[in-house]
This record gives structure tokens, sequence and C-alpha cells, in this order.
């Protein structure tokens, strides 16, 4: 001991005298610091969004959904348009005025001197409502049933059997009949959009949890006797939250275009009701006469898909945790 | 294998059972019924006794209920009906009441007749669709008092083109089983689909022939006719029928009374067109997309790539119906017929813009699963052992992993017809093309129930078994796949 000491007491005695014990600090005991972890920060939702900000095109695509969205949900509070009320039916002067030639009119009128651009929102707005609106309902019951389905063994024989049968059945074509049975409202538009869709979600969630239901940490928390409804709420959802945004982010666009097309083919929402879809089909007839009365609707319901499906993708992306290593 | 083939197929045909079963019922309870009779125009002009009869004959003759008249009830019950069909008899009325016991409302006319009708069921209309639906043609099927000698047999003849057939005689179909010059070669009329009539649009013919004949003008082709006139007529022989009441002209052409043929049209039928459609366009999208699926793997993160990627998010976020105007737009600046009917079957360019369009609806998920496989296959050992070896990106990427991405891709080639069938009803409905598609959205606004029937039973057949298709084709294509679960192997899972 003596001999390894010797040459460090040398070189140290040279400067400084070791001994000194005012160069010293007592040191305090702390439990807790010795828990303090030293790595950076690291907060989900934070990086989720930094990742997000981070893409121009996400953005700027943003921007035009958050846009259109606000447009479509206030300017028809203003405007009151209603596809039956038509005050200037009478007035062949405001028929058939073209965009940006009259003050107040700013996409023109249409066939009985409605302002295109009143129609257009009010529209706008119902087709949300009823993209939004069935997607929740989608949703919802798809990750509720998907969760059940992918981690019982029982829930899953029966299941896959349900979804064998319906799962092989056109969408289109059972939406189709279900609006002509019930009748073209919004509950029941709805209803049917929803009643074809929710087993397609329901079977990609409950691929993504069978995934990771025998995972190590999820056999370790069953066999600590942790209930399966607490396995599947702590340890299974949060790792479904980006599944869920890239489905969400399918299905408003795609619920869209369902609304648009089942409207389109007379079997959409009733004609007391704007829509897009509406306003496309009302308008077709007059694609040579009068082309910017059908053009501005169709355009409106691309641009709302394609950039609500791109923000959804981005998200989606961004949610996902393995995309926050750097 | 031949056992999960049988319970697939059993599986197969209990999904449509259960959901043409569905459909039916939501038809026949939920739609109004006098909805259906506001579009009849010679309903609409009719009054009083005559109304009455009319209508109630429709919904007999549509499934909705089952309509007796006096001569029906009393019929049933004597041979000799005089004294029952006098109103207020005691044969009359005990007839009257034993039909009312049944559960049959009773009403009368003006002149104070009695008729009856019951509604059928939820359970009863199920079970008249199911067990009426499949007709097969025997020697017992033609029942006619004024031909009683009518031979009953099926034998093996030669048609009138001297070409061998299973014909038959008391069956409703002259030719069972007969050889011509169309797709598929032989054809049979042994065993028939029958889905009731169609109403009010093409009222009284048969929804199958309604979607299977010929559309647009008559066609007279130069035949021999079986008494030996030699004559143009746009009859197609081999689809004879029995028919009850002969005319002269029937009498000048035909020895018996297989005379009700239907005819040869220009233009194809619904059935047809719908196909003739889907397969093309099917045809260009795998040459179109496959390639392009590839290339974008093979160049993945470069600029080829990111078209690829751009054009899919497009495609898939646009709404159908938006995508098919705007090609639809294109097309019309390149002067081609932005509706099918303004230059018709004959004429090439009608097809052009359509076909394109199903193709590119298609597209994009061909492209994001080739692409997939591509790049996932591009990460595993044999070929990076294939690197090692020497061989050249274009041996690697044509020669190893072609064959290994290509598996998944051939299951899904049956599913994509369905697709195009479905993406056909708008399409159709843009384009206006007579198909299958089209007639959907038609029928509905018709009200034309069994017709909509029909379609569905179409749709959701042809959909079911395309999918069973495509797991069996995979089998095909890769012998390391099984689909039927080995009994003492390892199970699925845990």
């Amino acid at each position: 001991m003596e001999n390894n000491n010797i040459p460090v007491e040398e070189t140290v005695t040279d400067e400084i005298d070791m001994n000194d014990p005012s160069l010293f600090e007592m040191a305090i005991a702390d439990d807790s610091e010795s828990e303090h972890i030293t790595a950076p920060v690291y907060s989900y939702w934070g990086s989720v969004f930094r990742r997000f900000f981070s893409s121009k095109i996400a953005i700027a695509m943003m921007i035009v959904a958050a846009t259109i969205i606000l447009f479509a949900f206030i300017q028809p509070m203003f405007s009151n348009y209603s596809p039956m009320v038509a005050p200037n039916i009478n007035n062949k002067s405001m028929h058939y005025i073209r965009p940006f030639k009259m003050a107040g009119y700013p996409f023109g009128t249409d066939d009985v001197g409605n302002s295109l651009f009143d129609a257009l929102w009010a529209g706008t707005k119902n087709s949300l409502i009823i993209a939004l609106v069935s997607t929740l309902i989608c949703e919802v019951v798809g990750i509720i049933v998907g969760m059940f389905w992918g981690f019982s063994k029982k829930v899953d024989a029966v299941m896959i059997e349900v979804y064998n049968v319906l799962s092989n059945i056109p969408t289109t074509l059972i939406a189709m009949i279900l609006v002509y049975t019930m009748g073209g409202g919004f509950a029941q538009l709805i209803f049917a959009l929803c009643v074809t869709s929710w087993i397609g979600t329901a079977y990609f969630i409950r691929v993504q949890v069978m995934i990771i239901r025998d995972r190590e940490y999820n056999l370790a928390s069953q066999c600590l006797g942790t209930p399966t409804w607490k396995i599947i709420i702590n340890n299974i959802f949060p790792y479904l939250i980006s599944v869920i945004i890239t489905s969400v982010s399918r299905d408003v666009p795609s619920f869209i275009s369902y609304e648009v097309a089942l409207s389109f083919m007379g079997v959409g929402i009733s004609q007391e009701y704007a829509s897009l879809g509406r306003m496309v089909q009302k308008y077709a007839a007059y694609m040579t006469t009068a082309s910017y009365l059908f053009w501005i609707p169709v355009a409106t319901s691309a641009v709302i898909c394609v950039s609500l499906y791109i923000v959804g993708q981005v998200l989606a992306d961004a949610s996902d945790p393995r995309t926050h290593m750097v | 294998m031949a056992k999960y083939i049988l319970t697939r197929i059993v599986k197969a045909c209990l999904s449509i059972f259960v959901v043409v079963s569905i459909v039916i019922v939501m038809l026949f309870t939920m739609i109004p019924r006098t909805k259906v009779m506001d579009l009849d125009t010679s309903y609409r002009k009719m009054t009083g006794d005559n109304k009455t009869v009319y209508r109630l004959m429709r919904y007999d003759q549509l499934g909705y209920l089952d309509y007796v008249r006096l001569s029906d009830m009393c019929k049933s019950e004597y041979d000799d009906v005089t004294a029952c069909m006098i109103n207020g008899s005691t044969e009359n009325k005990a007839v009257i009441e034993k039909y009312e016991s049944n559960g049959y409302v009773i009403e009368y006319l003006r002149n104070g007749t009695a008729y009856g009708y019951h509604d059928y069921n939820i359970l009863e209309l199920v079970w008249n669709f199911w067990s009426n639906l499949i007709v097969v043609d025997n020697v017992n099927a033609v029942q006619d008092e004024n031909n009683p000698d009518l031979e009953r047999k099926i034998y093996i003849g030669t048609d009138y083109n001297g070409v061998p057939a299973v014909m038959g005689s008391g069956t409703t179909h002259k030719y069972l089983i007969y050889f011509d010059s169309t797709f598929p070669f032989i054809h049979q009329n042994w065993i028939t689909f029958n889905f009731g009539i169609s109403y009010p649009t093409k009222a009284g013919s048969l929804t199958t022939d309604v979607i299977n004949e010929g559309q647009g003008a008559q066609v007279s082709i130069l035949q021999t006719f079986p008494t030996g006139v030699e004559m143009e007529s746009p009859y197609n022989q081999h689809t004879a029928k029995y028919k009850y009441t002969l005319d002269h002209l029937d009498m000048q052409k035909f020895n018996d009374n297989y005379a009700d043929c239907t005819s040869y049209y220009e233009s194809p039928s619904m059935v047809n067109t719908s196909y003739i459609f889907g397969i093309i366009s099917l045809i260009i999208a795998y040459v179109v997309a496959l390639p392009a699926g590839m290339s974008m793997a093979r160049n993945k993160d470069q600029l080829i790539d990111k078209i690829g990627v751009v054009f899919i998010n497009v495609v898939i976020a646009m709404p159908s119906l938006a995508l098919i105007f705007f090609i639809r737009q294109i097309g019309a600046n390149f002067g081609l017929p932005d509706k099918f009917p303004l230059l018709g079957f004959k004429d090439i360019r009608s097809y052009i813009v359509p076909m394109i369009i199903l193709a590119v609806l298609s597209m994009p998920s061909l492209m994001t699963w080739m692409r997939r496989y591509m790049i996932d296959q591009s990460n595993s050992d044999y070929v990076k052992f294939a690197r090692a070896k020497g061989l050249s990106q274009r041996e690697i990427f044509s020669k190893h992993i072609m064959k290994n991405a290509i598996i998944p891709i051939v299951n899904g080639i049956p599913a994509s017809v369905i697709l195009c069938i479905s993406g056909a009803l708008i399409t159709e409905s843009a384009f206006a093309i007579p198909g299958m598609g089209k007639m959907l959205p038609d029928a509905i606004s018709k009200m034309n129930n069994n017709m909509v029937i029909t379609l569905t039973f179409i749709f959701a057949a042809l959909s079911i078994f395309s999918i069973l298709i495509g797991d069996l084709l995979m089998v095909v294509v890769d012998p390391r796949i099984q689909l039927a679960t080995k009994k003492g192997g390892k199970k699925n899972g845990k």
C-alpha cells in the first residue's frame, strides 16, 4: 500500500497540498439523486409534433385543410344556405353568373340563381360532418371490437367467421342497398357507411394487437395476474396510436369519396341537404354549358381529401415512436 | 386439400345465402310497396276493381303476397266449381271461411265477388326466393292442356346446324346442352337461375334475361328452320323455349311448340359489357403497375420512386368520382367521347377512356404491394448471398426477387376482378355504359327490387368465389403454402 502511494504523493505535493481540507466539500448522501437518469428529456407528443412540423408539405396541407374546415363550419352560419330555398328563381338575370363577375357571388350562381359560394360551403360542411361522424363511430367501434378480437381466442373464432361473411361483399353494394331501403337522411347515410366499414377497422386493429399480444412484457404482465382489460388499455393501446392515426387518415377521405359517389349515383343523401356529392350530381348536367358549377365542387372534394390524407399520413409516421430515434 | 376446398365452398355459399337473404328481407319489408307501383304508368290510369286486381296480381308476381281469386279458391276445394262461384252460396261461404282461417285476408270486389291475399312473412319471403332459385329442366316441366300428346323424353339429337346436342321434349328448353361458335363454345339450358321478373323497367321479362340478352338493334342471320324454310331471321334457335300459344308466323318456321326464341343483337349484353371492360382494364393495370412497382423498388428513394409514391397517394386520397371526371375531361380534350353511347359499341374510341380509368383505379394497391414485397425481399439472406456470389442487380431482381414477390400478387388477381366491378359502378354511371354496374343504380332509382336482388347475388357470388380462387391460385404458384392445417402439426400462435 505504502509503495503505491509514494509516487502519487510526490507528484501532487509538487503543486498543491492535498491534505488541505479547504479543497474538499462534504457530499450529502441523497437517494433521489441516484434515481435521476441523465438522458435527454423525451416527451412522446413533443417528439410527434417536432417530427410532424419538420415536414413542409404537411404544414402546407394542414393550412389548406384547416382553412377549408373552418370556412365550411363558419360560412354556412352566415349564409343559411338551403338547397330548397331559391329566392332568385324567377330573376333570370341572376342565373348562371360566372365566377368573379359580380360582387357577393365569388363563385357565381347556379341554375336557380343561388350563390355557388354559399352552396359549396354548406355542402362541404355536410360532407365533412358525415365523414367525421362516420370515422368516429367506425374507429371507436372498430378499436374496441378489434382489441378484444385480437386478444381473445374465443372471440376470434366467432369474429373471423363474421368477417369472412361480411368482407367478401363489395361495400359500395351494401351501402347502396342500405341507403335505398332506409332513405337518404343524415343518420341513415352515416349508418350505412359505418355498418359496412367498422369490421375492416376492427380486423386491422386485430392484426396489430395479435402482433403485440405475445411480446414478453405482456406475457409477464399476464403471469403477474393483470386483468385482460388492463393489459389492453395500458400495454397495448399506446402501441396502437400510430396505427389508429393511419387508419383515421385513410377513413376520412374515403368516407368523403363514398358520400360523393353514392350521392352522384342517386342513392346518397336526400335532396333537402346540400352535400358535395349532391352538388356534383345536380350540376353534372351543366358540364358543357356552365362547367364551373360542376368543377368547383369536384375540385373542392379532391383538395379536401388529398390534404387530409397527406396530413394524416405524415402524422401517422410522426406518431410512430420508432421514427423518433435520431 | 379437397376437404379444405369443400369447407371453403360451403362457407362461401353460406356467405352468399346470408347476405342475399338479408337484402331480400330489407327490400321487401323496408321499401313501401306502394312506391313500387308509383312508376307504372298503366297502373296509374286504372280505376276501381281493375286497379285492385292489377295491383294484387303484380304483388303476387313480384313475390310480396299470395293472391287468390275466387276461382282459385273454389278449384282447390271442389271439382265442380259452378256452385262455389255463386256469391253467397254455402259452398262459397265455406271456401271463404277456410281461406280466412288459413290467414288470408278476404275482401270483396264491387260486384260482391270475394278474393283473398296473404302477405308473406320474412321466413316465407326468404324460402320462396331460395326454393325457386335453381330450376332444373325436366321432362314434366311443360304442362299444356291443349297438347296432351306431347312426347316426354331427353335424347341426343342434332341441332339446326347438324351439330350433336342434348335435346328434350316436354322440357322448357328444346336444347339442353349444345355447341356453338361463341365463347365458351359449350352451353347449357338444363340448370337455370330464376330471380323473378323485372318490374317496372322491362316489365315481365326475367331479370336474368334482361342482363344476359344483347342490346341495341336485332341482327338477322340467314338460317334454316325446322320446317325447311330458309330465311333471314334474328332468332337464336338454340334458345328455343316451349310456347303455349303459337301464331301463324311461328307455325311457318317451327314443327313443334318450341318457338320462343331470343334474338341476336348487334351489341353485347350487360354482363358481357361489364366483363369486357373489367378484364381488359385489369390486364392494362397489371401490365403497367407491376413494372412500375418494380422500378420503384429498384430505385428506392430516388426520383422515380418519389413520383410513384405521389401518384399512389393522390389516386388513393382523391374521391374516385373526382378522378374519373378529371381523366374523362383530359380524354375529352383529346377528342375522345365523354359518354359511351355517343359513339357506341362499334367505335374503339368509346372504350379507351373508361378502360384507362378502371386501370388507374386498381393500380395504386398493386404498385404499393409490388414495391413493398420487392423491398422486403431485397433485405433477405438469399438475396445477400446472391449478391455475394457476384450476380448483377438485374439478375437478382429478375431471377430471385421477382419470383418470390409475385406470389402474393397472384393471390390478389381474382380479387381485383371485384375491384373492377365495384369501381365499374361509378365509372359505368359516369360514362353511361350499359353494363351491370350502371344497372344497379338504375334499378334502385326505378324500385326494381328483383333486379337489385339479382345484381346483389351476382356481385356477392363473384367476389366471394374470386377470393377463393385467389387462395387456390397461390397454392399452385407456391407449393410451400398450405391452406389446410395439418393434423398433428403445430398449431398457429399459442
